[in-house]
């Protein structure tokens, strides 16, 4: 089997020869792998391309592929190319700084403080702190709304053919092709802030009703195109929501039935009329008091299950059965300990999960800072011994 | 509507989320019987605010409803301000609170902070990205009931240690509880470096410093 028809069997609850490993890494991860002995000149990856100014081809870095040196497969190898985001975006810039922080616009429009460089050590997922946010009422949604029109023909790459991508796509084998896109609270809070997007729930849920039916709107017309074109090609969609904290969601079963849930099903009756089933939410936090809605709501598959926050891959799975594949779910912190604690946390979910099936192994987040290269080599060396079925 | 009514009235519409403007009529109403604002506070909205916080942590509502509650209670402390100028209350207790060094996360910590400070503690709030050294100086200075350190992410976790470590060496450990919160911090955690708790939510630090203050 190929990476791609594993983790495709893997997520349709088939067997498989192995059991698919995937990791996401922070940039910041793989800048201080580099510094720790990642050899730069097997993990760059470059390109000839035409830059963007002239007609020159030229070679240029594309980015960094970690994954395959390490031997995971990566979520996000194959993408379609539909941007789903704010157009035009707001030019990111300086507004401000003190001694200590320099402050930005952000290309969604919100304010953040940001250390300066230099000042200390710092990691860049820490930061930044968002003070304040493009959205706050109706007025400033409505002008908002303007820049998530999905006519924008900026929406869709300059190279952008049907018949040429479904070739890549057919072509790809190290990974899943995917979907990307922000669900309807990820969305809202990114917008207006976590706690104005919740309290506006309360006090002006025609606000909220309006933001989220546009997100509807915006989500299935802006990919009906790409969606209707490539439709089984696409494998997976990975879409992107972070509604949850330690405690549980973020809003309530009863707030998400009401608002949230018609227009999932919306969008889910769209793909899967194009044939695409598998269909992933990412949130971080404890998801469980809302995860009978999630399936209603036609999402297949979770990622990345917290221990932290009290997920547990094979209590799910035995509440679940083969409604959801589940991926993640080792605690990146015993993972990062090393030696006894990383083989004891693969072995105690690995080997049960391989039992049941419907799983793609991995850490309960992005691969952290804590790791060194070393560590995470040590992990990878032991956890590609017990992928293979027996 | 008798005075017991009406303070009871107060504290099921909070509870329910049922609106500030509901919420305020019937403060109006325990007004109009010349009940204290004390006795409204006391009597009133914070029994509202424990059951919100119950409901919390029974599962029954989530970080929503507590940002809504925080919100009503904060209008109707608004409108209760001249009444409260002229008749101060008393703070139950002093909470000292930030996030560590290197974390820039704030949404956990003002949420405990504003039922904290609806239950009556006095916060004084360092914001985020806290450098330890103005954690133990401000203890030293205002003398806090509790001091409370939130963190987010596991690499700005060893920070709340180094915290712990400068309260020692500057012989203040002891006139401080220290409380942890945030996605990071675990119970165990608060063992090994000595942290007098850890709390998992907002309510059950705010219930942390209830306890604090009352021993």
């Amino acid at each position: 089997m190929t990476p791609r028809e594993r983790i495709r069997k893997a997520m349709d609850f088939e067997p498989v020869d192995a059991i698919p490993w995937a990791e996401n890494f922070y940039v910041e991860t793989v800048s201080r792998f580099f510094s720790q002995g990642l050899p730069a000149n097997e993990v760059m990856i470059t390109d000839w391309k035409m830059e963007g100014y002239t007609l020159l081809n030229w070679p240029t870095f594309i980015g960094v592929d970690a994954n395959s040196y390490f031997g995971c497969i990566n979520f996000f190898g194959c993408v379609l190319p539909v941007d789903l985001a704010t157009i035009p975006r707001f030019k990111q810039r300086k507004v401000g700084e003190d001694a200590k922080y320099e402050e930005y616009i952000m290309e969604s429009g919100a304010r953040s403080r940001i250390p300066k460089k230099g000042s200390r050590e710092t990691t860049w997922y820490a930061m930044p702190q968002f003070y304040s946010f493009p959205v706050s009422d109706r007025n400033s949604w409505e002008r908002y709304k303007e820049r998530l029109n999905p006519e924008d023909l900026r929406r869709y790459p300059k190279d952008w053919d049907p018949d040429a991508y479904s070739e890549v796509f057919d072509q790809y084998q190290v990974g899943p092709t995917c979907l990307a896109m922000t669900g309807f609270y990820g969305f809202g809070a990114e917008l207006m802030g976590i706690p104005n997007f919740n309290l506006a729930f309360y006090k002006d849920p025609e606000l909220i009703r309006d933001m989220i039916t546009h997100w509807e709107y915006l989500t299935i017309e802006t990919t009906r195109e790409a969606v209707e074109a490539l439709r089984d090609k696409i494998d997976m969609v990975f879409w992107w929501e972070d509604m949850a904290e330690k405690h549980g969601p973020n809003i309530s079963p009863k707030l998400y039935r009401e608002f949230l849930l018609p227009h999932y099903k919306k969008v889910t009756a769209f793909l899967n009329k194009n044939s695409i089933r598998r269909i992933m939410m990412d949130s971080d936090g404890n998801t469980q008091p809302i995860l009978d809605l999630v399936i209603e709501a036609g999402i297949t598959g979770h990622w990345p299950l917290e221990v932290n926050s009290g997920m547990d891959v094979r209590l799910l799975r035995k509440r679940y059965g083969n409604k959801l594949f589940l991926s993640g779910n080792l605690d990146k912190r015993e993972i990062a300990k090393g030696g006894q604690h990383m083989r004891n946390e693969i072995d105690s979910k690995l080997l049960p999960m391989k039992e049941t099936g419907g799983y793609i192994v991995g850490l309960d987040h992005l691969v952290h800072v804590e790791f060194t290269v070393q560590r995470f080599k040590e992990y990878a060396d032991y956890i590609k011994t017990k992928l293979a079925m027996e | 509507m008798r005075l017991k009514d009406v303070l009871g009235e107060i504290s099921t519409a909070l509870a329910n989320l049922e609106g500030a403007e509901k919420v305020q009529s019937l403060i109006e109403d325990a007004l109009s019987q010349n009940i204290p604002v004390s006795e409204i506070v006391e009597k009133g909205l914070r029994p509202g605010l424990r059951q919100v916080g119950a409901k919390y942590e029974t599962g029954e509502y989530f970080l929503a409803e507590l940002l809504f509650a925080a919100s009503i209670l904060d209008e109707v402390m608004r409108f209760m301000k001249p009444k409260l100028d002229a008749q101060p209350m008393r703070k139950i207790g002093t909470i000292l609170l930030g996030t560590v060094r290197g974390d820039m996360h704030d949404i956990g910590k003002n949420v405990f902070k504003m039922i904290a400070v609806s239950t009556g503690f006095e916060v004084n709030d360092l914001n985020v990205d806290v450098d330890p050294e103005l954690f133990v100086q401000q203890s030293k200075q205002t003398g806090p009931d509790i001091l409370g350190l939130s963190c987010l992410l596991t690499t700005a976790l060893p920070e709340i240690n180094v915290v712990i470590d400068l309260l020692r060496q500057s012989k203040i450990r002891d006139r401080v509880k220290v409380l942890i919160g945030g996605n990071a911090v675990t119970k165990e955690y608060a063992r090994e470096v000595g942290a007098d708790a850890a709390a998992l939510d907002a309510v059950e630090g705010v219930d942390f410093c209830r306890g604090a203050v009352k021993s």
